[in-house]
C-alpha cells in the first residue's frame, strides 16, 4: 500500500529482486521467442538459443579465426596458447590497443582545456574554434579524416579524438573556470609562480571531476570506436561483428555484444575505483 | 467515462475486422539502389504495380532500404519479397532456414563489377597487397574468380583482405593514395575510375552470367493457401515485364522511362545509362527464362555455393554445401534433396513469356 511512497522502504531482498526484474524478464522473453522461433524454422538464425551461443562462444575463445594459419596441433596446444590464438583475443587486443591509444591521447586534451581556463591569451586561441568544432560530427566528415590520416590505425585513433577531444578540452576547460578566485589570489600572496597555482592548486582540484568525465565518454568512445572499425579494418571487434552480419552470424554477434559490455562496464568499474583510491576527499557520484 | 472506455477496444477490434475483411492481402516488397532494381520503385511510383495488383486482388507496398538491412528484413520475414542477388539468396535467408523461391532472374552483371588498381599493377602482383573490398560478398567472389581463371588461385591466401563498408569505400581508395587495389561496384566503380592513375584490370563481363540480380519472394508467402501470394507473384512479373518493354523501346520514347527510373533513385538519366550498358538486363521474359533454365545457371549455381561454403556463409553448423540445396526449374537439386531451400521457379516468367499474365 506504501510502495509508492518516497518513504517506502524495501527490504534488502525486495530491492536485490527487483533489481533483477527487468533483467528476468529480458532473458525469459528472449528465451521464449527464440524458442518459438526454432519449432518454427530449425536453421533459424536471428535469434540463436542460449546453447548455439555458447557453443559459438567457446568456438570464438579456443578456435583460430578462420582465416588464419594454424601452427602447429591444435590437440596439443595447451588452453592458455589455444586462448592466445583465439579469434576473441586477437580481436580484442586489436580493439584494446586503439582503445588505449585514444584513451592517452585524450590526457592532452585536459591539459589545454586547462590552460585555456588558465591563461586568457590561449584561451583567446582555442576557446571559440574548439565551441565550434565540439558540435561537428566527425563521422560525416570521414573522406577528410581519410586524406588526413590514411585508412589504418591512425585513421581509426583520428576519429575517436577529434570526435571526444572537443567534449573533453570543454569539460577541463568549465572545471578550470569553476575554481574560485579566492583561491588563485591567495596563492599569489603565498608566493606561487604561474605553474604552481595552475597545476598544484587548481589541477588537482578538477583532475578526480576530469577523470569522471572521461568515464562518462566511455561509449561514445567505443561509438568511434565501432564506427572507424566498421567502415575499414583487418582485426578487431567491431570487425568481426561487421562481418558475421553479412552471414547473420547472430550465434557469434550476441555473446561478442555481450563481452563488450563487459570490458566497458570493467574499465568504468575500475576508473572509478582509482578516482576513489586516488581522492578519497572527492565525493560526488 | 469507464464505460466508454471499455468500448473503445471493442470499436477498434470490429474496425480492424472489418477492414481485414473489405481490403486485399497486403504485401511489402523491398529493394535497394542498384542498377538492375532502381525500376522496382518507378512502377509503384508509376502506378504501373498497382495496376497490375489491382488486376490480381493484391495490394503491395513497394520499399526502399540499403542493402544489408533489405537482406535482414527479409530474413527476419518482416517482407515478403526483396531484390538480391544469386550469392546473397543462397547465403542469407536459404543457409538461414527460410525457404526462399525465385520469381525473376532480372539481370546480370556484365562488367558492374569490377577489379580497380594504381600504378598499373596485374592480378599477379596483387598477392601481399592490401584489397579494399566488402568481404564475403560478391565483389569478393568476383576477386576470387579473377584469380582463379588466371591460375593464381594459389596466391589468394597472400592476399589480405580490408573489410571496407561500401558507404565510404570510394572516398577511402580516392584519398588514400598508398591503398593499391578496390574492389566494388557501380556507380562507385565509375566514381573512383574518374580518379588519377587508376585502371580497371578485370570486370565481371569476364564471368558473364554468373552475378545475377534476382527478385526472390519467400516460399511459405507463395504457398498461402488461398493463392494470394501466387497473386503477388503474378502481379510481380507481369508489371516488372510490362515496365522492361518500355525501357527497351528504342529512341525518346525509351530515354523518358529510363530518366524516370534514374530519377526516382536520384541519379541521371546518363549515369543510369552507363550503368545499363554493363548490365545485361533480361529485357523480355523469353531471354530471361532461357538463362533460367539453362545448364549455365546450374554450373554458376555450383560455383557461388563452394565459395560460400568455403567462406563460412553457410554458417559454422553447415558440415557440406549440400545442406543448402538448390532446386532448378527441371527439378533437379544441388545437394539433399530434403534440404532444398532455395528454389529457381521458372513458372511465371513462362506465364509473361506466353502472354498468360
Amino acid at each position: 500500500m506504501s510502495i509508492l511512497q518516497i518513504h517506502a522502504q524495501p527490504s534488502r531482498t525486495t530491492v536485490w529482486i527487483l533489481s533483477w526484474l527487468l533483467f528476468a524478464t529480458g532473458i525469459v522473453s528472449y528465451l521464449w521467442v527464440s524458442r518459438a522461433r526454432h519449432l518454427e524454422n530449425p536453421d533459424d538464425r536471428v535469434m540463436p538459443t542460449l546453447y548455439q551461443m555458447g557453443r559459438a562462444f567457446a568456438d570464438a575463445t579456443l578456435k583460430p579465426a578462420e582465416d588464419d594459419e594454424v601452427t602447429g596441433d591444435p590437440n596439443q596446444q595447451s588452453l592458455a596458447t589455444k586462448i592466445r590464438n583465439s579469434m576473441l583475443w586477437k580481436d580484442t587486443m586489436a580493439t584494446g590497443r586503439r582503445f588505449l591509444i585514444s584513451m592517452a591521447l585524450l590526457f592532452p586534451a585536459v591539459l589545454l582545456g586547462l590552460h585555456m581556463g588558465m591563461f586568457p591569451y590561449v584561451g583567446s586561441v582555442f576557446l571559440r574554434f574548439v565551441l565550434f568544432f565540439d558540435k561537428i560530427v566527425a563521422l560525416s566528415l570521414l573522406p577528410i579524416l581519410f586524406i588526413a590520416f590514411g585508412i589504418d590505425e591512425l585513421a581509426k585513433v583520428m576519429l575517436i579524438v577529434v570526435g571526444v577531444a572537443p567534449t573533453i578540452i570543454l569539460d577541463s576547460f568549465n572545471l578550470t573556470r569553476g575554481v574560485p578566485k579566492e583561491q588563485i589570489v591567495k596563492g599569489f600572496t603565498l608566493g606561487a609562480g604561474d605553474f604552481a597555482i595552475t597545476y598544484r592548486i587548481v589541477f588537482k582540484q578538477i583532475w578526480p571531476r576530469v577523470l569522471n568525465s572521461i568515464r562518462l565518454n566511455l561509449k561514445s568512445v567505443m561509438l568511434f570506436l565501432f564506427a572507424g572499425e566498421m567502415i575499414a579494418s583487418q582485426d578487431g571487434l567491431a570487425y568481426r561483428i561487421a562481418l558475421l552480419r553479412r552471414h547473420m552470424g547472430m550465434d557469434t554477434i550476441i555473446p561478442y555484444v555481450l563481452w563488450v559490455a563487459l570490458l566497458l562496464f570493467l574499465v568504468d568499474f575500475g576508473m572509478r575505483t582509482l578516482n576513489r583510491k586516488l581522492h578519497p576527499w572527492f565525493q560526488e557520484a | 467515462m469507464r464505460k466508454f472506455l471499455l468500448i473503445l477496444p471493442a470499436l477498434f477490434l470490429l474496425s480492424g475486422a472489418l477492414r481485414a475483411a473489405g481490403n486485399p492481402p497486403t504485401f511489402t516488397l523491398g529493394w535497394s539502389v542498384y542498377v538492375g532494381w532502381d525500376p522496382y520503385q518507378y512502377m509503384a511510383k508509376s502506378g504501373l504495380l498497382k495496376k497490375w495488383a489491382d488486376k490480381y486482388g493484391v495490394a503491395i507496398k513497394v520499399q526502399r532500404f540499403d542493402y544489408a538491412p533489405s537482406l535482414d528484413a527479409f530474413v527476419a520475414k518482416n517482407i515478403d519479397a526483396c531484390a538480391m542477388t544469386n550469392m546473397e539468396a543462397l547465403d542469407m535467408p536459404a543457409a538461414a532456414g527460410v525457404d526462399t523461391t525465385s520469381i525473376i532472374v532480372g539481370d546480370y552483371s556484365n562488367g558492374n563489377d569490377a577489379v580497380l588498381v594504381r600504378h598499373n599493377l596485374t592480378l599477379g602482383q596483387i598477392p601481399g597487397k592490401r584489397v579494399l573490398l566488402v568481404e564475403k560478398t560478391v565483389s569478393q567472389y568476383l576477386f576470387e574468380r579473377a584469380m582463379t581463371i588466371n591460375n593464381l588461385s594459389g596466391e589468394l591466401k597472400r592476399v589480405k583482405y580490408v573489410n571496407t563498408s561500401d558507404s565510404d569505400i570510394a572516398g577511402a581508395f580516392l584519398s588514400d593514395t598508398s591503398q593499391d587495389v578496390v574492389v566494388t561496384w557501380k556507380p562507385l566503380v565509375s566514381q573512383i575510375l574518374k580518379g588519377k592513375g587508376i585502371t580497371k584490370i578485370f570486370d565481371s563481363s569476364k564471368i558473364p552470367g554468373e552475378i545475377l540480380d534476382l527478385m526472390v519472394v519467400r516460399t511459405e508467402v507463395l504457398n498461402r493457401p488461398d493463392g494470394s501470394g501466387q497473386r503477388f507473384a503474378k502481379a510481380i512479373a507481369g508489371a516488372w515485364y510490362e515496365l522492361t518493354a518500355q525501357m527497351a523501346k528504342p529512341g525518346p520514347e525509351g530515354d523518358k522511362v529510363l530518366s524516370s527510373i534514374a530519377e526516382v533513385s536520384e541519379d541521371t538519366l546518363a549515369s543510369y545509362k552507363e550503368q545499363l550498358a554493363t548490365t545485361h538486363l533480361f529485357y523480355t521474359a523469353p531471354s530471361a527464362l532461357e538463362m533460367t533454365k539453362s545448364e549455365q545457371l546450374k554450373k554458376t549455381m555450383e560455383l557461388v555455393r563452394q565459395f560460400c561454403f568455403s567462406h563460412g556463409l553457410l554458417g559454422d553448423k553447415t558440415s557440406s554445401p549440400d545442406d543448402v540445396a538448390i532446386r532448378f526449374p527441371d527439378g533437379s537439386v544441388q545437394g539433399k534433396k530434403d534440404r532444398v531451400r532455395l528454389r529457381f521457379d521458372a513458372s511465371y516468367m513462362e506465364l509473361a513469356a506466353g502472354g498468360k499474365l
